[in-house]
C-alpha cells in the first residue's frame, strides 16, 4: 500500500477537524475524498503532509511511519501536496516558482523533470520568466501542479484544483489528472465537484463533519442519491467562472 | 571644494547606514522581524575590535582564557567572527524557542519584545566590561589618504565602500540566483506554502541572522576605522538613521536599503554643511516623513512586505 492511514485527528483548539479517519491510496490509484464545505478535507491533506501536526493516528507512506516527519522529509520520499487556492509565489517568476517544487531535489535529474513539465504547459513554458502573478486562473494552477510535478512525487494530493476555473479549465484539468495517472503517478483529490472527482478516481470517501460517513468505489458513490442531497449541497454543478 | 569634501564624507557615513541598513532590511523582509538587536550587533563589533586590539576580553579571573590584546587587523577579523556568533545566539533565543512550529501561533510582539532584551543585556555586559567612556581604535588612520582634486579621501573609507557596495550585491545575488535565496524568498512571501515544498525554515532562519551578524560586524569595524572611536552608544544613533535609510528605501528592498542609507548619510553631512550640527535630526527625519506622505512604501518598496507570518 502506497498511502496507509489509520486513526487520524486533527484539532485546532477546541475544533475537532479530523476524526479518527481510516483511509488508503494503493499504487497507481486515483482516490477521491468528497465533503461540504468545512467537513475537514483540507485539514486531512494538511495532516497527511505534514503541514499540520495531527492530534492522533498514524500515516503510513510506501511502508515507512511518517507520522511524526516534517513535510521536507514527506517530499523528499515522493508525497507532495498542491495545495487549496494554488499557493503559487506570486513574487517570483513562473520558472522560479518551478525550482522550488525541485527545492529538495539532489540528483541530477531534476531538470529533465522540468523539461517534461515545460512540454506539457507549453503556456508556462511561453511566460517562463513572467512573474506568477500575470498567469490566468487556469495557468497558475497548471503552475501549482507543475510545480509538483517537478519534485517527482509518486503521490500527489490535490486539494480543490477545480476551484475557480471555467467548465473548459476544469475539463482540462481532470484530463490532465487522468494523464499523470496514466504516467504512473497516484493521486489522491479533494473535490467538491463530486460528479468530476468520482468520474476520474476509481474510489472515494465522503467526510462529513470531519468523519468518513461512506466509502465506496467511485461508480457506487456516483449512483448513490442520499450522497448528493445528503452531504455535498449542490456546488457540484455550478463551477464558478474562471478567476481571470 | 568643501562641499565636494562634505559629499564625500556622507557617502563614507552613508555606507555605514547603508551596511546596518540592509541587515534590518534583510530580516524584516525575510522573516517579517524588526530585529532590535542589530545596533548592539554594531556597536559590540566596533567594541570588540577595540577591545581587542588594546587590552583583550575581560575574563573575569578565569585562567587560560585571557584573550588579547593582538593586532589591529586580527581584531577586526575576531570581532567580525564574534558578532555572528553573538547573532547566532540572538537567533536560538529570541526567534527560535518562541517560534511554533505548527499552526499560527507566532505573535509578532514576542519576538519583538526578547530582541529588545538582547540590546539591553548586549549593551549592559559592554558596559559593564569596559565602561562607558568613548575609546580611541588604533587602526590605520587620517594619515594614509588620497588627495583627488583636493578633496581628502581616506584609504579606510574607500576600501570599506567598495567592501559594503561588494558584499551588498553579492547578497543581492544570493537572494535573487541561488537556491538559498529562493527559500529565503519563499519564506518571505508564503511560510506556508514553502514548507509544503520542503523548505525547512529551522535550517534557513539561521542562515539570515548569520548574515545580519555579518553585516553588523562589518558595519562595527569600518565605523572604527573611518571614524578611529568607539563606544557603547554607537550603536544608538547609527541604529535609528539605519531604520530611517531603510525605511525610506522601502522595507524588505536591499538597494532601497543602499539608497536609503546613502541619502540618510548625504542629508546629514550636507545639512552640517550649511545649516550646522543642531539641525541634523530635523533634516533627516523631516525628509523621511515628507517621502512617507508621498510614498508611503518608500522609494523601492512593495505594499506586500509585512504579510507573510512565519
Ligand atoms: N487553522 C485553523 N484554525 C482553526 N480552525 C480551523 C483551521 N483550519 C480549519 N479550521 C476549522 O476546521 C474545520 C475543517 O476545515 P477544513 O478547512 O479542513 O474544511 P474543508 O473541508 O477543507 O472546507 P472547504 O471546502 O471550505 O475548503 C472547519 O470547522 C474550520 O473552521
Ligand atoms: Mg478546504
Amino acid at each position: 500500500m502506497l498511502l496507509e492511514v489509520t486513526g487520524l485527528h486533527v484539532r485546532y483548539g477546541r475544533t475537532h477537524a479530523v476524526k479518527a479517519v481510516d483511509l488508503h491510496v494503493a499504487e497507481g490509484e486515483i482516490v477521491t475524498v468528497l465533503g461540504a464545505n468545512g467537513a475537514g478535507k483540507t485539514s486531512l491533506l494538511r495532516a497527511l503532509h505534514g503541514a499540520v501536526k495531527p492530534a492522533g493516528g498514524s500515516i503510513r507512506f510506501a511502508g515507512d511511519d511518517l507520522t511524526a516527519q516534517s513535510s521536507a522529509e514527506r517530499v523528499t520520499r515522493g508525497m507532495m501536496l498542491v495545495p487549496e487556492g494554488r499557493q503559487i509565489f506570486v513574487s517570483m517568476s513562473v520558472h522560479e516558482n518551478l525550482l522550488m517544487g525541485a527545492y529538495l531535489r539532489r540528483d541530477g535529474d531534476w531538470a529533465r523533470d522540468l523539461k517534461s513539465v515545460y512540454d506539457r504547459f507549453p503556456n508556462l513554458a511561453e511566460r517562463r520568466d513572467m512573474p506568477a502573478s500575470v498567469l490566468s486562473g487556469g495557468e497558475q494552477q497548471m503552475l501549482a501542479i507543475g510545480r509538483a510535478l517537478v519534485s517527482r512525487p509518486r503521490l500527489v494530493m490535490l486539494d480543490e484544483p477545480s476551484l475557480g476555473l471555467s467548465p473548459l479549465f476544469v475539463n482540462n484539468l481532470f484530463n490532465l489528472i487522468k494523464e499523470l495517472n496514466r504516467d504512473g503517478i497516484s493521486i489522491l483529490l479533494v473535490e467538491q465537484n463530486t460528479a468530476m472527482a468520482l468520474e476520474v478516481a476509481s474510489r472515494g470517501y465522503v467526510l462529513e463533519l470531519g468523519s468518513l460517513v461512506l466509502e465506496g468505489g467511485a461508480d457506487a458513490l456516483a449512483g448513490n442519491a442520499a450522497l448528493a442531497e445528503a452531504y455535498l449541497g449542490d456546488h457540484a454543478a455550478k463551477p464558478e467562472p474562471d478567476a481571470a | 571644494m568643501l562641499f565636494l569634501q562634505q559629499v564625500s564624507n556622507g557617502i563614507m557615513l552613508g555606507s555605514v547606514y547603508v551596511t546596518v541598513a540592509v541587515a534590518f532590511t534583510l530580516t524584516i523582509g525575510v522573516l517579517n522581524f524588526l530585529n532590535f538587536t542589530i545596533p548592539t550587533l554594531f556597536m559590540l563589533a566596533g567594541m570588540l575590535a577595540w577591545a581587542l586590539s588594546t587590552w583583550g576580553v575581560p575574563t573575569w579571573g578565569v585562567p587560560f582564557v585571557h584573550i588579547g590584546p593582538m593586532p589591529w587587523q586580527a581584531a577586526l577579523l575576531f570581532a567580525v567572527a564574534a558578532t555572528v556568533v553573538a547573532s547566532l545566539l540572538v537567533e536560538r533565543f529570541t526567534f527560535r524557542f518562541l517560534k511554533t512550529r505548527y499552526g499560527d501561533a507566532t505573535e509578532h510582539a514576542i519576538p519583538l519584545v526578547s530582541s529588545l532584551g538582547f540590546l539591553l543585556i548586549i549593551e549592559n555586559l559592554v558596559r559593564i566590561g569596559y565602561g562607558t567612556d568613548t575609546q580611541r581604535f588604533p587602526g590605520p588612520q587620517a594619515d594614509m589618504s588620497v588627495n583627488i582634486g583636493g578633496i581628502f579621501l581616506r584609504v579606510p573609507q574607500l576600501v570599506s565602500l567598495v567592501i559594503v557596495l561588494g558584499i551588498v550585491a553579492g547578497l543581492n545575488w544570493i537572494l535573487r540566483h541561488s537556491r538559498i535565496g529562493r527559500g529565503l524568498r519563499a519564506i518571505a512571501e508564503n511560510p506556508d506554502a514553502a514548507n509544503i515544498l520542503g523548505v525547512q525554515a529551522n535550517k534557513l532562519v539561521p542562515v539570515v541572522f548569520m548574515l545580519t551578524g555579518l553585516l553588523c560586524g562589518l558595519a562595527g569595524v569600518l565605523f572604527a576605522i573611518n571614524y578611529g572611536e568607539v563606544s557603547p552608544q554607537m550603536g544608538d544613533d547609527i541604529g535609528s538613521k539605519a531604520i530611517a535609510g531603510m525605511v525610506l528605501g522601502g522595507l524588505g528592498s536591499i538597494w532601497g536599503a543602499v539608497i536609503g542609507g546613502l541619502i540618510i548619510g548625504l542629508t546629514e553631512m550636507l545639512t552640517i554643511h550649511f545649516f550646522g550640527a543642531d539641525t541634523v535630526q530635523v533634516a533627516v527625519w523631516g525628509l523621511l516623513l515628507l517621502t512617507l506622505f508621498l510614498r508611503p512604501q518608500g522609494l523601492f518598496g512593495h505594499h506586500s512586505i509585512g504579510k507573510g507570518k512565519l
